[in-house]
């Protein structure tokens, strides 16, 4: 069982850095987000190896269902092809994200095991988080307020 | 395995700042931001091994603020085409506010 697991999670792995190198080197927005979408999907999968159903739910419908379909939407539309330039001074932060998350996981990565998850459950979440699902609410509906009063700033 | 799930997020991590910084239109942009927040949540898996409540809630935070960011940047996108009538990251990163 635990050798099915770790060869689901290398291939599920490899597959995703696959598709996420589909991102950066096609030139067609449109086939950009669709390997973006498949990069999600195949993250969501790995939850689903560890026995996390919910965040396989969470990400495959909110994040991928809504907001990744949106952008394959708008990247059809706005289909062209632009030249790509890349300043060579971005090395440098690129550098030292590296190193700080080199360390981090040389510190903390090997005292971890990966097992099976239980005990965190969609349905039981919102009575243990009352307030904290309260916020989140407000919040969202205060970054679509947000979003409409643009919409109609630009229209008046 | 957690070293590889970590290790994983990372390259995805990399491949979006990549994409964030070759882009030369805001939907590439908008793409390797998600991209970006993929690897946020592939690295969140090692936090449900030893604190699986906690990581839920974090999880559960995480994946409705960024999709309500992600619906507030496509609605910009939106209104920069309108306005502008191009998406190309030039308009943008040439502008900004005035103080008067």
């Amino acid at each position: 069982m635990a050798k099915i697991m770790v060869y689901l999670v290398l291939a599920l792995g490899i597959a995703t850095v696959l598709f996420a190198c589909g991102v950066l080197l096609t030139k067609d927005n449109l086939y950009a987000a669709l390997y973006m979408s498949a990069t999600l999907i195949l993250i969501a999968t790995m939850y689903t190896v560890y026995g996390i159903h919910s965040v396989f739910v969470l990400i495959t419908f909110i994040f991928v269902g809504a907001i990744g379909i949106i952008t394959i939407a708008l990247a059809a539309t706005y289909r062209f092809i632009p030249a790509r330039k890349v300043n060579i001074y971005w090395i440098i932060p690129i550098a030292i994200v590296t190193a700080i998350m080199a360390y981090t996981y040389y510190l903390y990565a090997y005292q971890m095991s990966a097992t099976i998850v239980r005990g965190c459950d969609l349905t039981t979440f919102p009575a243990i988080y009352l307030l904290m699902v309260v916020f989140l609410v407000s919040l969202m509906a205060l970054l679509m307020l947000s979003a409409i009063k643009l919409v109609r700033g630009e229209g008046s | 395995m957690i070293w590889f799930l970590l290790i994983v997020s990372t390259v995805v991590l990399f491949i979006g700042y990549l994409t964030a910084i070759s882009s030369k239109d805001l939907i590439r942009l908008l793409i390797s931001l998600e991209l970006m927040f993929g690897s946020v949540f592939l690295a969140l898996i090692p936090l449900f091994m030893t604190m699986p409540l906690s990581a839920f809630g974090i999880a559960v935070i995480t994946i409705f603020t960024s999709s309500s960011e992600l619906l507030i940047l496509i609605v910009a996108i939106m209104l920069t085409d309108k306005k502008y009538r191009t998406i190309s990251i030039d308009t943008v990163s040439v502008g900004g506010d005035t103080i008067d």
